[in-house]
């Protein structure tokens, strides 16, 4: 009971409190990039919890029992990027091979996943808060639903400013900041609330 | 395919001249890291032992300590210990972190988190500088803080007692109830550590206190410092000649005393005030009455009260003099008035008559216990005053 | 000055081709170091210095290194002294560490040393690369420092730890926070634009113009970059 306690808090404050986009600002890139349209913002979504689930099941192994174990920590973040690189790699292949269909969804996110920030950053934060392995793949998800979710709310948002008479300068770029500025004002509500859940 | 070995080739070069890169720098900046690493570690400690060199942990489970000691670290040259406790005040886990020089005095305490309600026990533990085990009662209470007070006096003491244990000394560390249940353990082995504290109907010279043991193997009764453990026949088990025949003569008061129930229905002015009354063959009375105290009388829309009366159970002379009394039981707000329930408080009626028994310490902080605990034992006064052939 | 002296290289990632202002790159450390301005001076000179010895490294391999196997590589590379100047930071300066954290990791996945190897380290000679890495990596910790100017003074009264008297009293707390990150980024963008009348900053929207994967990526972002515009 304890542990469930645990992991739903665990859950709850990565997807609402410490949301990887809003408030730590982990892969910025993608959700302003690929955010404009809602198909192509799920579709980013999905592609990026996926693999960070199977990121974390891959490196949290390696770091405790090959890392640590002969004191190559120093390795760490070599050894992770790699990972993760040849991982998406390898997904992207077998997606293309075995599943055109879900490839067209999913599989043509996945190149842009291998320099996002938020995945390496998921796999190292998982190390560094000293979760165990199955905290770890909680918190994964948490943080791959957060960015869906930060993607999804987003991509609604963008398609009411594409409507809009925006002033020049703030045309593009600077009007996509703000808005995203205002949905992290909102996600900062959340603070505080999912501690106090089990009080 | 000579070419694919050929990019393998290189990558494996790279990674290799990379991780010899790596090696190099982490030879020289573990050591430092791992300096710095525990420097921040120690920073609490140093607050509490300033001027320390350096810290180690001391593996508490190979030592018997206080059980409000989490933590214990030895100052490396020597210096003293710091201690990491956490106990109860108001409100749960009061962490408080005790430094304690070698020759044992405190020489620093902070407060690192509690759920007190003041946010006074922030500052308090300076009090408590430079002071040794001797010292420690007289620091100034908090004001209004009673029980946060206590638990940081404890706590500091219990810090004091497990530096002595670490630096290889012994030190009593029982608490005041371990200490009466080892005794009584010791005075009477056969009550097997299970004993309850008699009630007295009569009056018994010279005994402080009977415990009966709850097997009814006999008696322990405690006269001054000493435990003197009684057979269930009556006969002493100790060979202090002078407190085992008051022991015996207590025991025989005991067994003699016989208790007849007092028909209420005959006595309707006492319907509403006393639950049940009894008289003994010498003459003393033994009522129940109800008193209006919080329970009853306080509240509020948010808090409602608990709408019980405090039952208190009084023991009398004819002539209306208490002799002993005890809270039976009570409905009065959680860690304030449901003090009336400790022999500290109801213990100071023992003795009294319908003179003097308002002249005891009232319990801080709640009045209306307090009032209605009073109003309790007057109605008893009353009571045996119309059982011993009042006014019906 | 020509267009290819030393100098102009220098100052290219200083001013015309600034990487967050100007090419918007990097955005990620951008808005999360800028709270303070020891953070955001800490966070430029740490990627600076990742960014000047990759470059050094990359092009003095620029020869051996097979072009298919470039990108491993350059990450491999980059991951490494990372991870030094990690280790160095840890050791040498622990308060900066504790206020980076896992940012300092993730100066590997910044996509302005990943995106300057690939497009100039790769291809150039080594001082040229090496003025290329000083030159954007100054340029990018005088941004970050521009904005974690604007969100210290305003959001918390203080300027690099020192606290200013006047503005002590009219903070905008959530400035130093999430939210106001992006906004001081949005309007200094806006800004730019301002001043410049339209021609900076180069990037008109976000998409994958810029991120060095581009290359080997076909999302519908990036289709639509031939198709639609």
């Amino acid at each position: 009971m304890e542990m469930f306690k645990t992991l739903i808090i665990i859950l709850l404050s990565s997807v609402l409190v410490d949301n990887y986009v809003l408030s730590r600002f982990l892969g910025i890139c993608p959700f302003l990039g690929v955010s404009k349209k809602l198909d192509q913002a799920t579709g980013m979504g999905v592609a990026v919890t996926v693999v960070m689930l199977i990121a974390t099941a891959a490196t949290w192994p390696i770091q405790y029992y090959v890392l640590d174990a002969l004191g190559l920590g120093y390795l760490q973040n070599i050894v992770f990027i790699l990972i993760i690189a040849t991982l998406v790699q390898m997904i992207e292949l077998l997606l293309r091979r075995f599943s055109p269909a879900l490839h067209k969804g999913l599989g043509v996110y996945l190149p842009l996943i291998t320099t996002n920030c938020a995945v390496l950053g998921v796999t190292i934060n998982n190390i560094l808060d000293g979760y165990t392995f199955i905290e770890s793949m909680v918190s994964s998800l948490g943080c791959g639903l957060g960015f869906l979710l930060a993607m999804v709310l987003f991509s609604g948002l963008r398609s009411r400013i594409d409507e809009s008479n925006i002033p020049a300068p703030f045309r593009g770029l600077a009007v996509t900041l703000i808005a995203a500025s205002f949905i992290s004002l909102a996600f900062m509500g959340f603070g505080g609330i999912v501690e106090n859940i089990f009080a | 395919m000579k070419k694919n070995l050929k990019n393998i080739a290189v990558l494996v070069c790279i990674c290799a001249v990379i991780t010899v890169l790596l090696a190099a720098t982490n030879a020289i900046t573990a050591p430092l890291i791992e300096k710095n690493q525990n420097a921040a570690a120690n920073e609490a400690l140093l607050v509490v032992m300033p001027g320390a060199e350096g810290f180690e942990t001391v593996d508490i489970t190979a030592y018997s300590l206080p059980q409000t000691v989490t933590e214990a670290h030895k100052e490396t040259s020597g210096r003293g210990y710091v201690v990491k406790l956490v106990t109860t005040g108001y409100g749960s886990d009061f962490v408080i972190m005790c430094g304690v020089s070698s020759d044992g005095v405190v020489t620093g305490a902070v407060c690192l988190s509690s759920n007190e309600t003041l946010g006074k026990e922030k500052t308090y533990g300076e009090n408590f500088k430079d002071k040794n085990a001797d010292d420690v009662d007289a620091v100034d209470t908090l004001a209004g803080a009673t029980k946060t007070t206590e638990a940081y006096k404890n706590a500091v003491k219990d810090a004091l007692n497990t530096a002595v244990i670490l630096g290889g000394g012994s030190v009593d560390i029982r608490t005041e109830e371990e200490i009466l249940a080892d005794n009584l353990n010791a005075a009477l082995p056969a009550g097997e550590g299970k004993f309850q504290k008699h009630f007295f109907a009569e009056i018994v010279d010279g005994v402080d206190a009977v415990y009966t043991a709850d097997n009814g193997a006999g008696y322990v009764c405690v006269i001054g410092d000493a435990f003197i453990g009684v057979n269930a026949d009556g006969t002493a088990i100790t060979a202090d000649a002078v407190g085992a025949d008051k022991a015996a003569a207590a025991v025989a008061t005991i067994k003699a005393t016989t208790l007849t129930d007092i028909d209420l229905t005959a006595y309707p002015t006492l319907a509403n005030t006393v639950v049940s009354a009894k008289k003994t063959a010498t003459g003393n009375f033994v009522v129940e009455t109800k008193g209006a105290g919080y329970g009853i009388k306080g509240g509020n829309e948010y808090v409602p009260a608990s709408g019980e009366y405090i039952i208190v159970k009084v023991s009398m002379t004819a002539d209306g003099k208490i002799i002993d009394c005890l809270t039976v039981s009570q409905g009065e707000t959680a860690n304030l008035g449901d003090a009336c329930k400790d022999e500290a408080f109801y213990g100071q009626f023992d003795g009294k008559t319908e003179a003097d028994y308002t002249e005891i310490d009232a319990i801080a902080g709640a009045t209306m216990t307090t009032d209605g605990y009073k109003q309790a034992i007057e109605r008893a006064f009353a009571a045996v005053k119309v059982l011993n052939g009042g006014v019906k | 000055m020509s267009k290819n002296s030393n100098l102009s290289v220098l100052l290219n990632g200083i001013i015309k081709e600034n990487p967050v202002l100007v090419l918007i790159l990097g955005t990620c450390p951008t808005l999360a170091t800028t709270g303070t301005v020891d953070g955001a001076l800490g966070m430029g000179l740490a990627a600076l210095a990742v960014l000047v010895c990759s470059n050094v490294f990359i092009s003095l391999l620029r020869n051996v290194i097979p072009e298919t196997m470039r990108i491993p590589c350059y990450i491999v590379i980059i991951a490494g002294f990372v991870t030094v100047v990690k280790m160095i930071v840890q050791a040498y300066l622990p308060d900066l560490y504790a206020t980076l954290g896992v940012y300092l990791d993730l100066i590997t996945v910044n996509c302005i040393i990943l995106g300057r190897a690939e497009m100039f380290a790769g291809k150039n000679p080594v001082i040229r690369s090496a003025l290329d890495g000083v030159g954007m990596g100054l340029g990018f910790t005088l941004s970050l420092v521009v904005m974690a100017t604007i969100r210290e003074v305003f959001g918390s009264g203080s300027f690099a730890g020192y606290e200013i008297p006047f503005m002590q009293e009219y903070t905008i707390a959530f400035l130093t926070k999430a939210p106001g990150g992006l906004l001081v980024y949005g309007l200094l963008i806006a800004l730019i634009y301002v001043v410049t009348k339209g021609a900076f900053p180069k990037k008109k929207s976000f998409s994958c113009e810029g991120c060095p994967n581009a290359s080997n990526c076909y999302t519908p972002n990036c289709a639509e970059k031939g198709v639609e515009n």
